[in-house]
């Protein structure tokens, strides 16, 4: 009875061992199964990954063609160019930034012009200044057509009153 | 009788309006924003090289590290090329300026090679590869291809003695030339 308790203890110390021994492999299968893909992302930057930042940028050379669908040969040296610093570790925002120092902020579709850039900044502003001032305007104008003033006879309304007056009094006399 | 009117009467009448009103002031406004700004850019857009009169001054950096100034090297005539890597042309007449500067750089005759929207790899690579021993530097922030006009690549203009624009050249170029410009200016012919 003792010896088959034993045998029986001894079975299932090895089927946990076996266990354990399993997970540990299907661990390892997993997780290098999973780790190949990001090592193989660190070499080769996806076009994907490049185009995010191409599209916010225009190669002067092909005017108002966004830089991840510009087909000519400078604007695939300058996808290159981001591939080769995404690859490198520099963030999106610094590798604009170099694009804009080496090139111009008209890479980033700013005017180089400072006039035209100047205009550029502030007329969106302006035009919003210039809406909402007129919405409001309407508004107001609106709100005062829907309320017309109640009249009170006998009641002095207005700075007019002075000139109807006198105009009564004119009238008056012309009659006398 | 005359027509009377009751004071409060008065009041009920709107005054007649004089003048535009605002949102008339605003499209007129508009309108006149949008009008200089398309000129502007007509302006911009008809501007041409400029192919006499004084070159404009700049300064660049080469790929080695040298910095040069336009107007420091006056007394000197100015070869001043604008290419890029990616230009089938530039490739065509690339043998042909390093020729050109190999012949007059002891004669008062600088070469300068602008590298327009290049990356600095290719740029240097395409140096290596021709053999380019005259300075070139990259057009850091495309300000001397602004100032000069251009509309695309290769243009080159040649700088007399006294800092003017002396001839401009909007295609490739070859030996021939260039020879002939930089020998009637060496003459003193301007």
């Amino acid at each position: 009875m003792l010896k088959q308790l034993r045998n029986r203890l001894k079975l299932q110390r090895r089927a946990a061992c076996f266990q354990i021994m399993s997970g540990f492999v299907i661990a390892l299968a997993a997780g290098f199964l999973f780790a190949h893909p990001l090592i193989a992302q660190d070499d080769t930057i996806a076009d994907d990954a490049v185009n995010a930042i191409a599209k916010d940028l225009y190669c002067p050379v092909c005017e108002n063609i966004p830089l991840d669908v510009c087909p000519t040969q400078a604007c695939i040296d300058w996808r290159e160019d981001i591939r080769e610093q995404l690859a490198a570790g520099i963030t999106r925002q610094q590798i604009i930034d170099s694009f804009v120092a080496r090139y111009g902020e008209r890479v980033i579709g700013t005017p180089q012009d400072p006039f035209l850039r100047a205009l550029a900044l502030v007329t969106p502003w302006i035009v919003g200044l210039i809406a909402l001032g007129t919405a409001a305007m309407t508004f107001r104008r609106w709100r005062g057509a829907s309320r017309p003033p109640v009249a009170q006879p006998g009641l002095p309304l207005t700075h007019t009153d002075e000139d109807y007056r006198q105009r009564l009094e004119n009238d008056l006399r012309e009659r006398r | 009788m005359a027509d009377v009117k009751l004071p409060f009467e008065e009041t009920l009448i709107p005054p007649a309006r004089r003048g535009l009103s605002l949102g008339s002031i605003v499209l007129l406004v508009g309108v006149a924003l949008v009008a200089v700004i398309f000129g502007l850019a007509l302006l911009r857009q008809n501007q041409t090289q400029p192919t006499s009169g004084p070159a404009p001054d700049f300064t660049l950096i080469t790929y080695e590290g040298e910095e040069i100034k336009l107007s420091d090297l006056r007394g000197r005539i100015v070869v001043l090329n604008f290419w890029a890597s990616w230009c089938g042309p530039c490739r065509v007449e690339a043998p042909a300026l390093q020729n050109v500067w190999q012949r007059y750089q002891d004669q008062d005759v600088m070469m300068l090679g602008v590298a327009y929207t290049d990356t600095d790899s290719k740029a240097q690579a395409f140096i290596d590869e021709f053999g380019i021993t005259y300075p070139n530097a990259p057009d850091t922030g495309t300000r001397i291809s602004d100032w000069y006009n251009i509309q695309g690549v290769p243009e080159t203009f040649i700088i007399d003695q006294e800092g003017n624009i002396a001839r401009f050249y909007i295609t490739q170029v070859n030996e021939n030339i260039l020879s002939t410009e930089i020998e009637r200016l060496l003459r003193g012919e301007f």
